[in-house]
């Protein structure tokens, strides 16, 4: 197996690869540019995201970026990992959990699945696997995600993981030149381990 | 130059800001838990009630985000303080506000609360423009829900167990309207204080 060498002074860190059914939750390399370009270039996966699509230059950036972001050593850490297929070992997309507050067991849960590979419950398989660590090896109290109230792909997929709306916000902020309406999806420890 | 106070008079009621003379009233209110745990941070950490008074006589203008506008409730019969409120301007560019209503206890249930919330939502819009306002209050805050939906305010959020306060889980309520959703109430009218004899 690969080893993934983790920083000094990590508190809490997944035993890599994560596994599900038909998907390797793993840390980014460098090869991964090419796959993460051919999802993170298209508008309508940008759409409800901060950035804008991205070139082969910025994704090669941003997949740099990525490269050391696998474990929690303190508040705001990411963990940032690439959704493999076992089959084929393509890169279908991408999920991410920010340690969001140490103190109170806080952290944000966010993914991008590449269109092509869409409703065929990967997307939900990867975010079962990083639930588990979160309320497992993490401990956390408390995981949310948060979404455009337009992206029902995204909030679907935090229904399905079991997450209750807890916020709908309108036209709180502007995002990309006009008004946002914006969802919040948690969920609380206990609930995930009492969830069917 | 005369400095352009905001002066707020509604049927029974005029909101003005803090004067100096104003300590004991505060005291009656300040110490109270209730009252303490959704003051904003620059009162939160404040001991006693002078320091407390010292901030709020301070706010009397929104120059910059992040701004507040604190003002007193006073009972215009009897010119007894009853209470707080305060307009925070939390974002230029999306024009947004947050509102914090304090009432002392011992003047509750008498439709003051609401008055001045009025009020306040009035200024938040027709003086300074705001396109949303949103209010936060604990998840055991029967009163205060009752109050802001009574403002026409909409349940926006219900967190549970975001975050500890003093040892203990968290629940929060927010509640938020829009300018498009704001009736303006009959009987307000705001003057400036150089314009009084």
């Amino acid at each position: 197996m690969t080893h993934f060498p983790l920083p000094t002074e990590v508190i809490y860190a997944p035993d890599y690869p994560l596994e599900t059914a038909r998907l390797r939750l793993r840390p980014f390399n460098r090869g991964d540019v090419d796959a993460v370009f051919a999802y993170r270039k298209r508008e309508e996966v940008a759409e409800f995201l901060f950035d804008e699509p991205m070139t082969h230059e910025e994704c090669a950036e941003a997949v740099r970026g990525r490269v050391g972001q696998i474990a929690f050593a303190g508040e705001g850490d990411k963990i940032l990992l690439a959704m493999e297929r076992k089959a084929d070992g393509l890169v279908i997309g991408e999920v991410s959990l920010i340690w969001r507050s140490m103190a109170d067991g806080q952290a944000e849960i966010g993914y991008i699945l590449n269109p092509d590979f869409q409703g065929q419950g990967y997307a939900t398989e990867a975010g079962v696997a990083l639930l588990s660590f979160a309320f497992g090896a993490a401990e956390l109290h408390r995981v949310y995600a948060r979404c455009d109230a337009r992206n029902i792909a995204s909030w679907h997929l935090m229904e399905r993981l079991g997450m209750r709306r807890e916020a709908h916000f309108r036209e709180h902020a502007r995002f990309k030149g006009r008004w946002d309406e914006e969802f919040v999806y948690a969920i609380l420890a206990h609930e995930w381990r009492e969830r069917d | 130059m005369a400095r352009q106070e905001i002066i707020v008079r509604t049927g029974q009621l005029v909101l003005r800001p803090f004067d100096k003379s104003d300590l004991k009233a505060v005291e009656s209110y300040f110490g109270l838990g209730e009252v303490r745990r959704y003051l904003d941070w620059q009162l939160r950490d404040t001991i006693d009630s002078k320091a407390a008074l010292d901030v709020i006589r301070k706010q009397t203008r929104l120059t910059r985000p992040g701004d507040t506008v604190t003002l007193a409730v006073v009972r215009e019969t009897d010119g007894a303080l009853l209470g707080q409120v305060s307009l925070q301007w939390t974002d230029a560019t999306a024009a947004q506000g947050e509102i914090r209503l304090i009432l002392n206890p011992t003047f509750r249930r008498r439709g003051y609360a609401s008055e001045a919330g009025k009020a306040l939502l009035d200024l938040g819009f027709e003086r300074f423009q705001l396109h949303r306002i949103f209010a936060r209050i604990d998840g055991g805050n029967d009163a205060a829900a009752r109050l802001l939906r009574g403002l026409g305010m909409r349940l926006e959020a219900h967190y549970l167990e975001h975050a500890l306060f003093q040892g203990e889980w968290d629940e929060e309520l927010h509640f938020a309207i829009l300018d498009r959703e704001w009736q303006r109430g009959d009987g307000v009218r705001e003057i400036s204080r150089n314009k009084v004899a």
